[in-house]
């Protein structure tokens, strides 16, 4: 019974996309009198079964050698593109995980879409995520990979851009498909220039290529340079992040799949890519670069925001960094595991906040505090998110990084310093969040009446609170976890040390009276410049935007004046022609005698031109 | 000196281009009229010097003269009853005030 699960495990993406498909039937235009609500339950109850199969596949396929289903799509001359999908436990556990968080968070949207009337279209975009996730994870194909990715590059444009009438999200949303778009296509440059190279497109054949590979070192780097820049983007990597601010504009329910797995699908291709990378020096150095910065810069945006959906999204974008460091430096493992841990923590995190939010109605942290007796188990879901996130033993995330810092350790790269930064950095700030949302007492009357919220709200944050927890002992299943004796002792302490003073120092800035409120560095330009994230807004819009926008109007003014005036010269000279040639129709019949007279002439000088020029030869001898 | 057929031709040319001339330049319809009539005589002139110096036994080109003036007869007093119409319609011949038939 379960064989037939594992067989028909393409059936996964299937199932979401058939409810993105039912859920047109309640949009308001089509279903004009009794609401969109079953788009929701249809969706929810899809997303449900695709859970329960990949459940019953995964336990199928647990200690299997994956399994390899091809489907074909298209066969032309020289090309065949076949869809191969891999059936392996970890591609199954994605599907999985992907699921999950998405019941979790249609059920959370049950709830927090309650007095909307946008559910048909919200619940479906969820399901082409959803449907996009399960397929990518599934995909062994890197063609197809990318294909996925750009479906969900215009999904998240649509999932962003749901209250379209709101200003803000149009240019968030432009801004996040745009951004996010550049690096797809520069992704595209890299996997067309692949496939002379290997012949392939399959991940597995990708990686028994490169073993062996030997490229040009320009041709490697600039290989491996372009199948960064996809990933850069999806993950919200410098330079490439600002469109994860932006798309903070968005939907709560969708932030929460937007934190945890939209932007692991980046980092997704990128672990499956890391054999190719790996060719060129460069490339695995600018990897590192690329990580090692956003991860730092990120978490010190993070804490100047007092936008608390703003202040989590570069914790997400720090996040990913680390991941582009783990994939940098060969653990693409860890970096799996990374992402598995961090999904669970950041969704949590996303969706406690989701719940203060919900009925407090503003998101400044300045503007909340408090909340801590009124808001228990929101307020609880928010620690274990932090504690999970963080390098807290023995919670998730403690173990990815202890896996990492350990394997920089043995490397004695100075990458460690960074991870350790990033882990004290995050931990500050989210306890400044916490300390400034739940701590304290109630500053203004946004949170002077603030209960905590009905079922749809608490019972999946609840559930995933569990998860959350009992992620380390997942961990044990599966034989992740180092043996006791294995763990270094110096590493582990670092880590914890690390997060004990950013828990502290935020502790000691914010849960203290004696410390004015706000917080005030010593340089308030430091401060701005952190808080408006490195004026990275304005630095697109002097930089890239401003060249396009001059090259597009100057080649709009060439258009309009030299191509179009050219065309528009020979219609007018034709115009002009007729209009000052009618003239010679002067309506005098001696004026057309004359003409007459004058053709006739000129037609027998010109016959007679022969006879005439030798006359001239005999007269003048 | 002898009487060659080129002279004829030349006198012939000579008053044609005298009648082209008026033809073109006068402002008067009638003086048009009478211009034509020159062009006719100088192919008369023309047609009866080839006559008497190419073919002198069977002389078409008189017969030829004869049918050109009877015809420029013809044509004159047509064109005179043109010229009156004009004249009864628009109290001018002032060749300069036909040119209704402009662009």
């Amino acid at each position: 019974m379960n064989q037939l699960f594992l067989q028909t495990v393409w059936l996964i993406p299937c199932y979401p996309l058939i409810g993105a498909v039912l859920s047109a039937l309640w949009f308001p235009g089509i279903t004009r009198l009794t609401g969109p609500r079953p788009a929701g339950y249809v969706n929810a109850i899809l997303t449900l079964i695709a859970f329960l199969h990949g459940i019953l596949a995964l336990s199928a396929t647990w200690n299997q050698p994956p399994l390899q289903i091809l489907i074909p799509w298209l066969k032309v001359a020289g090309l065949e593109l076949t869809i191969p999908l891999e059936i392996s436990s970890v591609t199954i556990g994605v599907t999985v995980l992907v699921t999950g968080l998405n019941l979790i968070a249609q059920i959370f949207a049950i709830g927090y879409m309650e007095m909307d009337w946008g559910w048909a279209r919200f619940y479906s975009m969820l399901g082409i995520f959803e449907a996009g996730m399960c397929g990518l994870a599934l995909c062994n194909s890197l063609f197809f990979s990318y294909m996925i990715l750009e479906v969900l590059t215009l999904g998240t444009y649509l999932l962003i851009g749901l209250w379209f009438n709101q200003s803000l999200v149009i240019t968030g949303a432009r801004d996040a498909f745009l951004t996010k778009r550049v690096g797809d296509l520069i992704l595209l440059m890299g996997v067309v220039a692949l496939l002379p190279l290997a012949g392939t497109w399959n991940f597995t054949e990708l990686a028994t290529w490169a073993k062996t590979a030997t490229i040009d070192p320009t041709v490697a780097t600039l290989l491996s340079l372009a199948l960064i820049a996809g990933p850069m983007g999806k993950c919200a990597q410098f330079p490439l992040h600002l469109w994860l601010d932006e798309a903070m504009e968005g939907p709560m329910p969708g932030t929460i799949l937007r934190n945890t797995v939209v932007v692991s699908t980046g980092a997704w291709v990128l672990i499956k890519l890391q054999p190719i990378i790996a060719l060129s020096p460069v490339g695995v150095a600018a990897i590192i670069f690329v990580g090692a910065v956003t991860a730092v810069g990120a978490s010190l945006i993070a804490i100047a925001q007092i936008d608390t959906k703003r202040s989590l999204s570069y914790s997400v974008s720090a996040y990913m960094g680390l991941v582009f460091i783990a994939v940098g430096t060969e653990q693409t493992e860890t970096a799996l595991t990374l992402l598995f841990t961090y999904a669970f923590a950041m969704s949590l995190l996303v969706m406690s906040v989701g719940n203060i939010i919900w009925n407090n109605i503003t998101q400044d942290l300045t503007q909340l505090g408090g909340l801590w007796s009124r808001r228990p188990i929101s307020g609880m879901a928010f620690v274990v998110g932090a504690v999970a996130l963080v390098a807290v033993p023995p919670f998730g995330c403690f173990w990815s990084m202890l896996k990492m810092c350990e394997h920089l350790w043995n490397d004695g790269n100075w990458l460690l310093l960074v991870v350790l930064v990033v882990n004290g950095l995050t931990a500050f700030s989210l306890t400044r969040e916490f300390s400034l949302i739940f701590g304290g007492k109630s500053r203004t009357a946004m949170t002077a009446r603030s209960p905590e919220l009905h079922w749809p709200f608490i019972l999946p944050m609840v559930i995933l609170m569990g998860f959350t927890l009992h992620v380390p002992l997942m961990l044990i299943q599966w034989q992740l976890l180092p043996a006791w004796a294995n763990i270094n002792i110096v590493v582990a302490g670092l880590l914890i040390a690390s997060t004990a003073i950013g828990f502290g120092s935020g502790v000691f800035v914010y849960l203290n009276d004696n410390f004015a409120k706000p917080v005030r560095l010593g340089s308030q330009a430091i401060q701005d410049f952190f808080a408006y994230d490195l004026y990275t807004a304005q630095l697109y819009r002097v930089s890239i935007v401003f060249v396009v926008d001059v090259v597009s109007k100057t080649i709009f003014w060439i258009d309009r004046f030299l191509v179009d005036g050219l065309v528009n010269f020979v219609g007018l000279a034709a115009v002009f022609s007729g209009q000052s040639l009618k003239y010679n129709v002067s309506g005098q019949t001696q004026f057309y005698a004359l003409t007459i007279l004058v053709g006739v002439a000129g037609l027998i000088l010109l016959l007679t031109l022969p006879i005439l020029s030798r006359l001239s030869l005999i007269v003048s001898g | 000196m002898h009487l060659q057929l080129q002279y004829f031709l030349l006198l012939g040319a000579a008053l044609f281009c005298i009648g082209i001339y008026g033809l073109i330049t006068s402002r008067n319809a009638v003086r048009v009229l009478m211009s034509i009539e020159l062009l006719l005589n100088a192919v008369n002139i023309n047609l009866m010097a080839f006559s008497n110096f190419l073919d002198p036994v069977t002389i078409k080109g008189q017969v030829f003269t004869v049918f050109v003036v009877t015809v420029a007869a013809a044509e004159a007093a047509v064109g005179l009853a043109i010229v009156l119409t004009i004249y009864r319609n628009r109290d001018t011949v002032d060749m300069e005030e036909f040119n209704l038939l402009k662009w």
